[in-house]
């Protein structure tokens, strides 16, 4: 299935990434009341964090839902990076504007991020999220967050109309500066839940 | 006034009102190609077609900028549109993905007859078994959602693989979901006009309709500081006309007023003023019906040389009035100033008489205007203005100006040292710079602005349609035998891929593949019932639901029945765009083009074109064609240039009867036109093929003036006279071409500004070397 990347990138720019990364948690200072901002704040000391992930994908197509596992990381500012081992292995690496990916047979290929807004959006999801960088992620989505400091969920409404037309919602669920799952909603029905495993790959 | 006297002026009347009715029907245009010679090579023509026809030259680049990037895309949608519901406009696009969404379902509805993809082995059971298991590892991948819609209908994967194919390069980066320079600065568009490249009118309803919906887009988005920015070959048209139109309105003003001016105040007469103006009026009248009558419209640079030609037509007027020959009766004397005056129409008509034989219809219309203008007005002068002016009429210049240009005049010859020192430094310049001197690209000779040139380079990087240098073009007798080549000649060329001697290729076929091919599709494409149990058995194992491939099997169902997709279907897409651009119908013929990148071996790439035994296909290289095209037109202007030259000099040969006085005539000019070539090119301009025109025109008309120096004596004898009415001729000349030389059309430009320095350059140079050899005054 050659050219999707490029299908991606220049005519139907509609698809997109997710990535997620763990973070190191920061001891809060818990006499402030909690919220968004203190959220943010205690993923912003965050530098480097790995960890495993599985990930179960329902789509209306298939009879059973996909199972896919592998490894993600952050490095502080804006290096990301998701690789599949099961079932087939592939990689999906974020350096600040260029997204690099490599699939199963070891085709290569790059684009930047700048060119294709749904693809960004989901990128700084993760990425801002991560970064503790809360006004690049108000540029994509509404952001609501329930919940207290121990189990927390913030969900991402896209701002942008293509990106809308694709995703309802994103919802990412936490304790503290800890990312526990990702779900992904999407317009058609479809959805997907990534969920990080504890420790080092 | 004797009877015969007023039937001259009758039968003048009659003229003159015969030519303005002629001439006020005049179609009048200004297409720049008609300074292009209407016969090179097929080859060649083929290009040039291409610049004043093809789909290239309907195409407008539309830059915004002077805002966020995310404000430019706001109105880069808003503008794209408008401009799609613009009758003006036949396409447009900004890169967003809904405006191609025409391609899109195009491409989707004809895929298995327009994907190379489609072969029997690939609807096997093993085929399909392969296929779905890709779609599977991509469903699993993160772009997953990308086949989740279409994968139902089709599981092989062919919209996909075409969309590829149609976008090898990748286009333009993007921003906010719409075409973006790199740099992030400028929005781009491009808009394919409703009118043919060559139709200017329609292109400057165009770009007038886009400038409108550009206002209204900007105002609707609130973002006054958008700037709009359009080049393209319609958008140059249309400045360029604009721009000679100004030239010639503005230049055919001043040259009257300067040589009104010039004329009074020489000869405070109003009425002097107007019998002189009478000739070159009638003359330009004259000039216009027949180039009308001749060629079945005008062109706007001819109009142009209205200024010159006053400046030219003036000259006998002047001269009749200084003389005797104002009396209607004769004098001995005057036999000779006619004689003069014949001559120097002559030489005059030579010079413009070559154009004629031009290949260049704007040149050969140039030459008729000038030939026409000039004879005309001489006759005028001869036969009516004698009638129109009193017996022994005579002018009377302004007292001081006669002594003071005489003592000049004799003064000069002490420069003749000065003046070899300055002809030899020029020759030397020239030697020394030899081949730098000449420009010899064929963009030299076009009317738009450098800036607006690296404008246009400057969006075209950024859309990322780099310039192609290599091209095969084969010519065929319809449509499909067109496409039928191309795609011979397109096996041909993946295989020169595959072993590297270039990078890659496009082809009309590729697009639009010929009705056989996609007939051989349809017949590798198994029946319904066999797909359906197929398919079932491929994914076996395999976790899609129970009959997700039902529209799978009946859109191959219905493919299989499909008549063959025609270049009409594709309207109103991008893709037609772009087939329009690689595949037109030429006057008898159809016209594939392949345009070829990073061709390493070019050799190899011509002799297996060669070795394919098509006639009708060759390989081009258009940067080698560009410039043998231009060497064509220059070669060709310059064997005119020398073949008037030639006649001139025959012409002074016949009528002075004295190798020794052509010499006298020719030494002043021959040195005038080396001193104009280092003039022309020392601020480092180049010299284009129009001023070779420029020095051909030189020698026609500075020959008028080095003529009366050789023949001093015509003006009754008076040297003052003599002096006051050359100088006042050659100033009016000066001042025509003069005004000429400021025009921003390179064509006036370059002939104005050569034939001013060298007929100011002859008159001087005459009295310098005035009795060089020797001879005094007859």
């Amino acid at each position: 299935m050659g050219g999707v990347g490029r299908v991606l990138r220049l005519l139907w720019p509609l698809y997109a990434a997710l990535l997620c990364g763990q973070a190191g948690a920061q001891s809060p200072s818990s006499a402030e009341e909690w919220g968004l901002e203190r959220l943010m704040s205690e993923f912003a000391g965050v530098q480097r964090a790995s960890a495993r992930f599985v990930e179960r994908k329902y789509l209306k197509i298939l009879d059973r839902p996909l199972e896919l596992t592998g490894t993600l990381e952050y490095r502080a500012p804006d290096h990301l990076e998701r690789r599949t081992l099961t079932p087939r292995a592939e990689s999906f690496v974020v350096d600040g504007d260029r997204l690099r990916l490599e699939d199963a047979r070891g085709r290569k290929r790059t684009f930047a991020l700048q060119d294709n807004p749904v693809l960004w959006a989901f990128v700084e999801s993760i990425r801002s999220t991560l970064n503790g960088d809360l006004s690049q992620l108000q540029r994509f989505y509404s952001i609501a967050l329930d919940g207290g400091r121990e189990a927390w969920r913030l969900s991402l409404t896209p701002k942008h109309p293509r990106m809308s037309a694709l995703i309802d919602v994103i919802r990412i669920a936490g304790s503290g500066g800890r990312i526990d799952t990702v779900e992904i909603h999407e317009a058609q029905g479809d959805r997907s839940i990534m969920t990080v495993l504890e420790g080092s790959p | 006034m004797t009877l015969g006297g007023r039937a001259a002026v009758l039968v003048w009347m009659a003229f003159l009102a015969g030519c303005a009715i002629v001439a006020s029907q005049a179609r009048f245009t200004t297409d720049l190609s008609a300074f292009l010679p209407g016969s090179p090579t097929p080859s060649q023509r083929v290009l040039v077609d291409q610049l004043r026809e093809g789909v290239v030259s309907q195409l407008l680049l539309i830059a915004l900028e002077g805002g966020p990037a995310e404000t430019l895309s706001r109105v880069s949608d808003a503008l794209a549109d408008r401009l799609a519901e613009a009758p003006e406009f036949v396409y447009a696009s900004n890169g967003a993905q809904e405006r191609l969404q025409a391609d899109g379902e195009l491409l989707l509805r004809h895929r298995y007859l327009l994907s190379p993809g489609v072969t029997a082995e690939r609807f096997t059971v093993s085929g399909l078994r392969a296929a779905l298991e890709d779609d599977l590892a991509l469903l699993a991948s993160p772009m997953g959602t990308l086949l989740g819609p279409v994968l139902p209908r089709d599981p092989t994967g062919e919209l996909l693989r075409l969309l590829e194919l149609f976008q090898p390069e990748g286009g333009p980066p993007k921003r906010e979901g719409v075409w973006f320079a790199a740099d992030g600065e400028r929005a781009l568009l491009i808009a394919r006009t409703r009118a043919a490249g060559f139709d200017i009118d329609g292109q400057e309803r165009a770009l007038a309709r886009l400038r409108g919906l550009f206002e209204q887009a900007s105002g609707a988005e609130n973002a006054s500081g958008v700037r709009l920015l359009v080049t393209g070959p319609g958008a140059f048209a249309v400045a360029s006309r604009a721009a000679i139109k100004r030239d010639v309105t503005r230049i055919s003003l001043l040259a009257v007023i300067a040589v009104s001016v010039l004329l009074l105040a020489v000869y405070r007469s109003p009425r002097l003023l107007l019998l002189i103006l009478l000739p070159v009026i009638t003359g330009a009248t004259a000039g216009v019906a027949a180039v009308s009558l001749a060629f079945g419209s005008v062109h706007g640079v001819t109009l142009g040389f209205g200024a010159t030609l006053l400046g030219e037509g003036v000259d006998y007027a002047i001269y009749l009035f200084s003389g005797g020959a104002g009396d209607r009766r004769f004098a001995p004397a005057d036999g000779r100033l006619w004689r003069t005056l014949r001559l120097g129409v002559l030489t005059s008509a030579c010079g413009f008489g070559v154009l004629l034989l031009s290949d260049f219809p704007g040149l050969a219309q140039l030459g008729l205007f000038s030939i026409t203008g000039l004879l005309v007005a001489f006759a005028v002068t001869r036969t009516v203005l004698p009638q129109l002016s009193p017996a022994g009429y005579r002018a009377r210049p302004l007292g001081r100006l006669g002594p003071a240009l005489l003592a000049l005049k004799q003064a000069l010859p002490r420069l003749r040292v000065l003046l070899l020192i300055v002809v030899a430094l020029a020759a030397g310049w020239l030697a020394l710079h030899g081949g730098s001197l000449w420009d010899d690209r064929l963009e030299a000779l076009s009317p738009v602005p450098e800036a607006d040139k690296q404008l246009d380079e400057q969006l075209r990087r950024d859309l990322g349609a780099p310039d192609v240098r290599h091209l095969i073009v084969a010519f065929a007798a319809d449509e499909q035998a067109a496409l039928e080549t191309a795609e011979q000649v397109g096996a041909v060329l993946e295989g020169l891929r595959d072993a590297g001697a270039l990078m890659g290729f496009e082809s009309p076929a590729l697009i639009l593949p010929s009705a056989r091919t996609q007939q051989q599709r349809q017949l590798a494409l198994p029946e319904e019932a066999t797909l359906a149990r197929r398919i079932v058995e491929a994914s076996q194992g395999l976790p899609f639901r129970a009959g997700l491939f039902g529209p799978f099997v009946q859109d191959v169902a219905s493919a299989r029945q499909a008549s063959p997709v025609r270049l009409t279907d594709l309207a109103g897409t991008g893709l037609r765009v772009r087939l329009d651009a690689l595949l037109s119908e030429r006057r008898d013929a159809w016209v594939a083009a392949l345009p070829l990148r990073g061709v390493k071996d070019a050799g190899a790439v011509a002799a297996a074109v060669r070795d394919l035994g098509l006639a009708s296909a060759h390989l081009l290289d258009l940067k080698q064609e560009t410039q043998a095209l231009y060497r064509s037109y220059r070669d060709q202007v310059l064997r005119f240039a020398l073949t008037g030259a030639g006649a001139i000099v025959l012409v002074l040969l016949v009528s002075l009867r004295s190798l020794r006085r052509v010499g006298d005539v020719l030494a002043p000019l021959a040195a005038a036109l080396v001193v104009t070539l280092g003039v022309l090119t020392l601020s480092g301009d180049r010299l284009t093929l129009f001023h070779l025109v420029g020095m051909l025109l030189v020698v026609g008309v500075g020959s008028n003036y080095t003529l009366f120096f050789e023949r001093q004596t015509f003006a009754g004898g008076d040297p003052e006279r003599t002096v006051v009415s050359a100088t006042l001729c050659n100033a009016s000349t000066v001042i025509g071409f003069g005004l000429l030389g400021l025009a921003a059309t390179p064509v006036l430009n370059a002939i104005g500004a050569t034939v001013a320095t060298g007929a100011l350059l002859s008159l001087m140079f005459a009295a310098v070397l005035a009795g060089a050899s020797g001879r005094r005054p007859r």
